[in-house]
């Protein structure tokens, strides 16, 4: 075979380049600039989210009453300011959609995706970086075809952001004819940007990892979004299929899942369903990933149990394609097939406690420092604790069919989307932003946001159990047409205030964000003294990333090693030094010389 | 090791999966693929199961010596690419474009007969929508009862039109490859464009394997 | 490896071909649907596997991307078998 077998390095970028602005800021192939992109699109898509949300909940909390700024909505949402059914059925819709695929997606496995795999691993940039810049630019435009839904006649899909048919199959019902068919449109093409994305962080992970950088070795952040990867490219093309098929049920006029013609509602779920599982473990594992970076830095000690953490990432991306029935327990499916997704589902639930013992393991007698990014990671955990007890409770089917579209759902939900995957972010933003920047984020800001979000978040979304429990049904417009609902409006107004206190607070990232971008601290190299390789290069790292292609020596977490000089002991740093400096021992197995590393 | 030994010695990446890049990021890529058309496949078997009665026997509607044919046409392209891929691997210029163009001009006729067949299909009343569905079966120019059911277009028509789509930007990708490899830019050292595009065409092959049995002769 | 590719190359175009002719032939023969179905997916399957083996190379690559490639199927085989039990 006369075409290399082996990865094949990549030339050092040494020439200067000077590609100009466009080339530079727009249309770039240098992941940390792409990484950036996701960052600021995914963002602005956070804000969307955040805006439709509150419509929801002011709704909820002062019904019929006219919204504040209200009146520059069109009378076909929101006449006089007062929403209509119509629209809060767009709005609930709308908020999930943009949350998953526009704002949570695309920053975990985006912006994170991007930043840290070559880094991590000793690559100088992706696999595929044109394939890269491609898989960035998809999203923002299929981000203006979604924004665009609303504006059409019929206004924005309202069919939940599962759309289930045959509530989605015609606009006979919901009023939404266009807005739908922009929804799958947009949808498909956006799927696009998760598997080409999948296509290169799998690639590059196998193929591109500096020498000594075997498997055990790569930091957890990477392993996470390498698994990711790997639910991302086999999931999201089933939900492609499915969305495709739904399309032509509305288009040409097919019944795949339009009960007239036997076609199948039932199917639409499954299909929606075998994706959506995996994707909330897409939503999930990246987040759990950063947040054990920065446990183990910040609390200076080696992560608890490595290969466990491993293996449980690797065991909740395996068990996640067989629980997928357990959003349709109340669906009128198979009760034998039911009773399997139970029993499955309640198993998915030892790996992840798995990693949340061993991260308690790893503050345990830690010499913590509690940074704005300690304080996030260590929120996220206590969050996703009491997303992932709910979780418990509805694995049991016959409690789901009490609680399945109720508040109780949307409490856990959001205990593991926002408590999980959005402290997540806010601890691996706050982390990493120096390395992106050279900057490092206002302290103190960063304690305060952490301090208010964290209650008021609690305010907002803990009391929602209670709704639930109380049989207040989810995507709702008006919950007091129920005598038996009336009595909770109360507590509706009490989570629309929080909600709106917990979304003003975030203006202070906002501005840490922006204010920091200039005025902050330069951060140098490594002012987290963290091992991994992102921290051995300049903060931002130059293009090309690394000098030369370093040799990494030990795996991630040796904090605190009683054989290193400081309390850290970056992974490319030889074990001995011949000028008799910073020695640090004897060679151990795991620090031999460079030409046996090439394990695997 | 000293340090100035470490500087200068060569360093290349961990072995990883052993193929070049190039190559495993289309395998990955196929992968995807293989679930997009499981999620096709799969609800076609799944709507089969459920009303077995939307289905006729094999060959009452769907046209099978034809698309026999056309299966046979389609597996001749991948040896034709195949072929292409061994002439370059021995360095021969001329062999790797004469079986390129083989593969694009026998690929292209694949589309061609299926474009053929689906207005032959859409004229006896074989059509995915569920109005307009009324199948009177081949050779049968007098019309009479629906035979089979709506799902059997919808699900026909999803499942062979996108593997068209496939096979026709494969069509296309093969068209840059040729005209690449017309200026020489394929030698006997570096071809990885042309095994890559070879693997992506094989993989439609085989999805059409597959397809042609379960859609035609079931 | 290349010397002896080239016959393999055609000697496998040559079993594609009598398979499809059997899988036609076979398709029509008075037999029970199970068995008609049954048959007929072995032979398709034989049919991808000997491409995927042959023409994509597979037989010669590294036998990791051969268990990689393979990590699909068990997820598609999941899918359709367990929502087959709803109908």
């Amino acid at each position: 075979m006369s075409t290399t077998t082996v990865a094949e390095p990549h030339a050092g970028h040494e020439e200067h380049h000077d590609l100009g602005f466009v080339r530079t800021y727009l249309f770039s192939t240098d992941h940390k600039m792409i990484a950036r992109q996701f960052l600021f699109v995914s963002l602005f898509f956070l804000l969307v989210g955040g805006i439709l949300a509150g419509m929801v909940r002011w709704q909820l909390g002062f019904p019929g009453q006219p919204m504040p700024f209200g009146n520059l909505l069109p009378d076909t949402m929101a006449p006089g300011g007062i929403i209509l059914p119509e629209f809060y059925n767009s709005l609930v819709t709308m908020h999930a959609t943009f949350m998953v695929f526009f704002a949570l997606m695309p920053m975990l496995a985006g912006v994170f995706g991007n930043l840290l795999i070559p880094l991590q691993i000793g690559a100088d940039d992706m696999a595929f970086p044109k394939l890269n810049m491609l898989s960035f630019w998809i999203t923002p435009v299929a981000g203006a075809i979604m924004l665009a839904s609303f504006f059409v006649e019929g206004g924005a899909a309202g069919a939940g952001w599962t759309s289930y048919a045959p509530l989605s199959t015609s606009g006979e019902w919901t009023g939404v004819y266009m807005g739908q068919i922009l929804w799958l449109v947009s949808l498909i093409i956006v799927g696009f940007s998760s598997i080409t994305g999948a296509v290169n962080y799998v690639s590059t992970v196998i193929n591109m990892r500096a020498p000594g950088m075997t498997w055990f070795r790569i930091p957890l952040a990477t392993w996470s979004l390498f698994i990711t990867a790997w639910l991302l490219l086999l999931a999201v093309p089933i939900l492609t299929g499915g969305l495709i098929l739904l399309l032509f049920d509305q288009t040409i006029g097919t019944a795949f899942f339009r009960t007239a013609g036997s076609g199948e509602p039932l199917l639409w779920q499954h299909i929606f369903w075998f994706f959506g599982h995996p994707e909330v473990y897409i939503l999930i594992l990246p987040a759990m990933g950063m947040v054990s970076e920065v446990i183990a830095c910040r609390s200076r000690k080696p992560i608890f149990g490595y290969h466990a953490m491993v293996l449980a990432l690797a065991a909740i991306a395996f068990l996640g394609w067989i629980v997928w029935g357990h959003h349709m327990f109340q669906s009128g499916m198979n009760p034998m097939l039911g009773m399997t997704f139970m029993a499955t589902t309640m198993v998915i639930a030892v790996p992840s406690a798995i990693k949340t013992f061993n991260w308690l393991g790893t503050l345990w007698k830690g010499d913590i420092h509690f940074d704005t990014p300690l304080l996030h990671g260590v929120s996220f955990v206590s969050l996703f604790i009491i997303g992932g007890l709910s979780g418990i409770f509805m694995a049991v089917a016959p409690v789901d069919i009490y609680f399945h579209d109720t508040y109780f759902i949307v409490a856990h939900l959001h205990y593991v989307l926002v408590g999980g995957s959005l402290f997540g972010l806010f601890c691996g933003i706050t982390f990493w932003y120096p390395k992106m920047f050279g900057r490092m984020m206002h302290e103190g800001l960063g304690k305060i946001h952490w301090v208010l979000s964290f209650i008021f978040y609690n305010l907002t979304f803990f009391p929602m159990h209670n709704l639930g429990v109380q049989g207040m049904m989810r995507r709702i417009y008006d919950p007091n047409q129920y005598e038996f609902l009336q009595a909770l409006q109360p507590m509706n107004t009490f989570i629309s205030i929080n909600m709106f206190i917990f979304a003003s607070v975030q203006a202070i990232f906002v501005f840490n964000f922006l204010w920091s971008l200039k005025k902050g601290k330069e951060a140098g190299n490594n002012p987290w003294k963290s091992n991994t390789l992102e921290w051995t290069v300049p903060s931002p790292p130059p293009h090309g990333n690394f000098p030369q292609m370093p040799i990494v020596y030990r795996g991630p977490y040796e904090y605190s090693h009683p054989d290193a000089e400081e309390d850290y002991w970056p992974q490319d740093m030889p074990p001995v030094s011949d000028t008799g400096g910073q020695s640090v021992g004897a060679p151990t197995p795991e620090t031999v010389p460079p030409e046996s590393v090439l394990g695997d | 090791m000293s340090h100035a030994a470490i500087a200068t010695m060569d360093r290349s990446p961990m072995p990883g999966m052993k193929v070049y890049n190039n190559k495993l990021g289309m395998w990955v890529f196929l992968l995807s693929e293989v679930m997009f058309f499981t999620s096709l496949i799969g609800s076609y078997v799944i709507l089969r199961f459920a009303h077995p009665e939307h289905w006729t026997d094999p060959g009452v509607v769907l046209n099978v010596p034809l698309t026999a044919l056309n299966t046979f046409f389609l597996i001749c392209s991948s040896v034709t690419m195949v072929k292409a891929f061994a002439a370059i691997e021995a360095g021969n210029q001329k062999a790797l474009q004469m079986w390129l163009l083989a593969t694009i001009i026998i690929g292209a006729s694949f589309v061609g007969i299926q474009v053929v067949e689906y207005i032959a299909l859409g004229g006896e009343g074989f059509l995915p929508a569920l109005d307009a569905y009324h199948a009177v079966g081949r050779g049968n120019p007098h019309g009479g009862p629906a035979l089979g059911g709506p799902l059997y277009g919808a699900t026909f028509y999803a499942m062979t039109g996108f593997h068209g789509a496939h096979v026709s930007l494969g069509v296309i990708a093969l068209i840059f490859v040729y005209i690449k490899s017309l200026r020489g830019g394929y030698t006997k050292e570096n071809h990885q464009g042309v095994e890559v595009i070879g693997l992506y065409w094989h993989f439609v092959d085989l999805v059409w394997i597959i397809l042609f049995t379960i859609v035609y002769l079931i | 490896m290349s010397e002896h590719e080239a016959p393999r190359y055609v000697l496998i175009w040559v079993v594609l071909l009598a398979m499809t002719l059997a899988e036609v032939g076979f398709a029509f023969m008075p037999l029970p649907k199970f068995w008609l179905a049954t048959g007929l997916i072995v032979m398709a399957f034989y049919k991808a596997y000997l491409v995927a083996m042959y023409y994509m190379h597979l037989k010669w690559e590294p036998k990791r991307l051969w268990v990689m490639a393979a990590v699909p199927l068990p997820l598609a085989v999941i899918m359709v078998l367990a929502i087959i039990t709803e109908f």
